[in-house]
């Protein structure tokens, strides 16, 4: 795995090196390298060893609440917000996957080959998003596991919640056979196209399936509405967009004079912060209109966007978040270069997920028949356990990103630069 | 098969709680999980203003919601019309509780309400996954029906006593707490009630007492414009009404 200057194609090439690696080694020596990914200090190294820590420490955490607290270590109530931080940190999560999907779709699918250098790395951080989500949700579930039988036994096609299970499923299927494919190098036969195209089709229907579980309920007019679903796909492909900008750089240590040259051109040319400042302009128009409709309606239960405005988070959102950055992403001067382009995508990410903790929480605030006690507005706030479990999120993607771009030649292209320049930058 | 449904004449409903209770104890419910509940709100501003209420069970609607939205079918419409939750199925996704216009159904995990000490942590320790153990719980138990003291992470609710209801003869269309034959297979909250207030029966029989009550005072139903179409209809009279918006305006 690590001494190796070439990517295993097989899993059992994978396997064997790992095994030959044990056996020339040592145990000790072995296991210091599994730790740190490898003997030299490379920028995945520091970050695995760092991700892998807070993983371990915040699902720790997590399981001793939940095992000696149960779920009443979350914050959430019958009476007010049923759905907390957990279920805002798994839509953010979920979303990610789907933009990046839609982001490699664009080389892959939609055939601009500019953007093939970040087509495998998109698919890899879509699956290990989705993975990071899933397992955000499956802690916050009252039981994960009868989950297993409970749904396809009950076939319950009337949930939106079914369609979501059944179609990220799918994506997530599909994901992983591209992603083979593309490690086994098949870019271009039918079957790559094939599976491609489905994966595009599945993503759009699973981000949707996810707005609609939220779009469907009439009785919560703040997420209620055909608008829910497009709102959650188009701003996936933002949080998609923001994500592969920050992670590509993390990748080469923040510092892009060690890409590739292909992955360089993209990065430096017009083409990502173009498309990155358009995504970022049909978000906040797509804000825009969410709110306008709901401020100026006096349909009952619409008062909560009164409240979310006068919050300082939708603010940090809208004018740190999405207004700076796309700013700077137009600026000749700034768009191109490495550091606006680093700093534009972080301000992106910290505004999606408050805008997908927002969404959440704030369809939840003004209540409903619950009591004399309900006088006001739900109150919310995330508890120790719901952040740790964000936290545990955030860390599995960092992990199995450290992992993945260790195992894995993530900026891979279809085979027209040279076999000797690919072993040459393969363990960047 | 019947449609069971309920009448609450809110002319007669003095707002006494007896229902609460009494629900409480025949469901054996934690303090603050009101399956049945009275909802206290005030119309109008001071000085005008003027305190009113309504009893709120669990609507058990036509076209539920929840059912639609449960991933797993835990949720579910039995044969005779109520709205049920097995508890073997239920994964506590809480869907349910987000898509549920009349906020009647409760997780077991949750932070007290009220501010005492959790009942479940000082009655804790129940045989097999209950998740309390009572010093005193009412007998019945059939977690496919949503009845008995639930186990772990589940989503509960009132199933219009169900073990009452359930073995009452076919065709009956009237369970009638003043008829000593229908009385035990009455809902606890319906026998309870002092006034007299409530009436429980077979909406599909359109000679029952309930469809007497709805046609000729004029029944209503709760938020009607989502679409749920409850089977609880209230008779709003000269004294009584229900909210049509949210019983709360938040003071924002």
């Amino acid at each position: 795995m690590i001494a190796n200057k070439k990517e295993p194609k097989t899993f059992g090439e994978v396997f064997a090196l790992l095994g030959d690696l044990y056996k020339s080694e040592g145990a000790a020596s072995f296991i210091q390298q599994c730790l740190t990914l490898g003997k030299e200090p490379t920028p995945a190294g520091r970050w695995w060893l760092f991700s892998i820590i807070t993983t371990l420490v915040s699902f720790a955490f997590v399981m001793y609440q939940l095992i000696f607290v149960g779920h009443a270590s979350f914050n959430t109530s019958s009476n007010g917000v049923n759905w907390g931080m957990a279920i805002s940190t798994y839509v953010f999560f979920a979303l990610i996957s789907s933009g990046l999907t839609m982001i490699a779709s664009l080389g892959t699918v939609f055939g601009f080959k500019q953007f093939m250098p970040i087509a495998k790395r998109s698919i890899f951080l879509a699956i290990i998003t989705l993975v990071a989500g899933f397992s955000v949700l499956a802690l916050e579930l009252g039981h994960p596991f009868r989950m297993l039988w409970a749904v396809p036994t009950g076939m319950q096609i009337l949930s939106p919640m079914f369609w979501m299970g059944v179609f990220y499923t799918i994506d997530l299927i599909l994901l992983i056979i591209k992603f083979y494919l593309m490690w086994q190098e098949d870019w271009d036969s039918g079957l790559s196209h094939l599976v491609g195209n489905l994966g595009f089709v599945a993503v759009i229907l699973a981000s949707g399936m996810l707005g609609l579980v939220f779009g469907s309920l009439a009785m919560r007019p703040m997420w209620f509405g055909a608008f829910t679903s497009i709102y959650y796909m188009l701003t996936a492909a933002l949080s998609g967009a923001a994500a592969i900008v920050v992670t590509t750089y993390m990748a080469y240590g923040f510092d892009s004079s060690k890409m590739r040259p292909e992955l360089r051109a993209l990065a430096s040319g017009e083409e990502l912060p173009k498309v990155f400042a358009t995504l970022i302009g049909i978000t906040m128009v797509m804000i825009l209109t969410r709110f306008w409709v709901g401020l100026w309606t006096n349909a009952d239960g619409m008062d909560g966007f009164n409240v979310l405005v006068k919050t300082p988070l939708f603010h940090i959102q809208l004018w740190l978040g999405l207004v700076l950055p796309f700013i700077m992403m137009l600026s000749p001067s700034m768009q191109t270069r490495m550091k606006p382009q680093i700093i534009a995508a972080f301000l992106v990410l910290g505004a999606m997920f408050i805008n997908r903790y927002e969404f959440i929480i704030g369809g939840q605030l003004v209540p409903m028949f619950k009591g004399t006690w309900a006088y006001s507005l739900a109150p919310y706030f995330p508890s120790a356990t719901e952040w740790a479990l964000t936290v545990m999120g955030f860390g599995i993607t960092l992990a199995l990103y450290a992992l993945g771009e260790k195992l894995f030649v993530l900026s891979a292209t279809p085979p027209t630069s040279t076999e000797a320049e690919r072993s040459k930058l393969a363990h960047v | 098969m019947a449609k069971w449904g309920m009448v609450i004449d809110l002319e007669k409903c003095v707002g006494c709680q007896a229902c609460t209770v009494a629900c409480g104890m025949e469901n054996t419910r934690l303090p603050g999980e009101h399956w049945q509940d009275v909802i206290f709100f005030q119309e109008g501003e001071y000085p005008n203003t003027e305190l009113k209420w309504f009893p709120r069970p669990c609507m058990h609607c036509e076209n539920p919601s929840c059912v639609a939205v449960c991933p797993t079918r835990a949720t579910y419409k039995a044969e005779d019309g109520q709205v049920l939750v097995d508890w073997e199925r239920c994964i506590g996704c809480k869907y349910c509780m987000v898509a549920c216009p009349y906020g009647v159904r409760f997780y077991t995990e949750e932070k007290p309400t009220y501010g005492g000490p959790d009942m479940k942590d000082v009655f804790s320790g129940g045989k097999g996954d209950h998740s309390w153990n009572p010093p005193w719980k009412a007998p019945q138990e059939d977690w496919k029906h949503g009845v008995g003291v639930q186990p772990h992470d589940v989503v509960s609710k009132c199933n219009f006593c169900y073990h009452r209801v359930s073995n009452v003869p076919k065709g009956t269309a009237d369970l009638d707490p003043q008829n000593p034959a229908t009385r035990e297979h009455t809902p606890a909250c319906v026998v309870t009630c002092p006034t007299g207030a409530r009436f429980f029966g077979d909406l599909a029989n359109p000679n029952s007492e309930v469809n007497k009550q709805i046609a000729y005072k004029n029944g209503v139903r709760l938020l009607d414009h989502l679409g749920n179409k409850p089977q609880v209809y209230y008779l709003t009279g000269e004294g009584g009404s229900v909210p049509a918006d949210r019983a709360i305006k938040p003071k924002i």
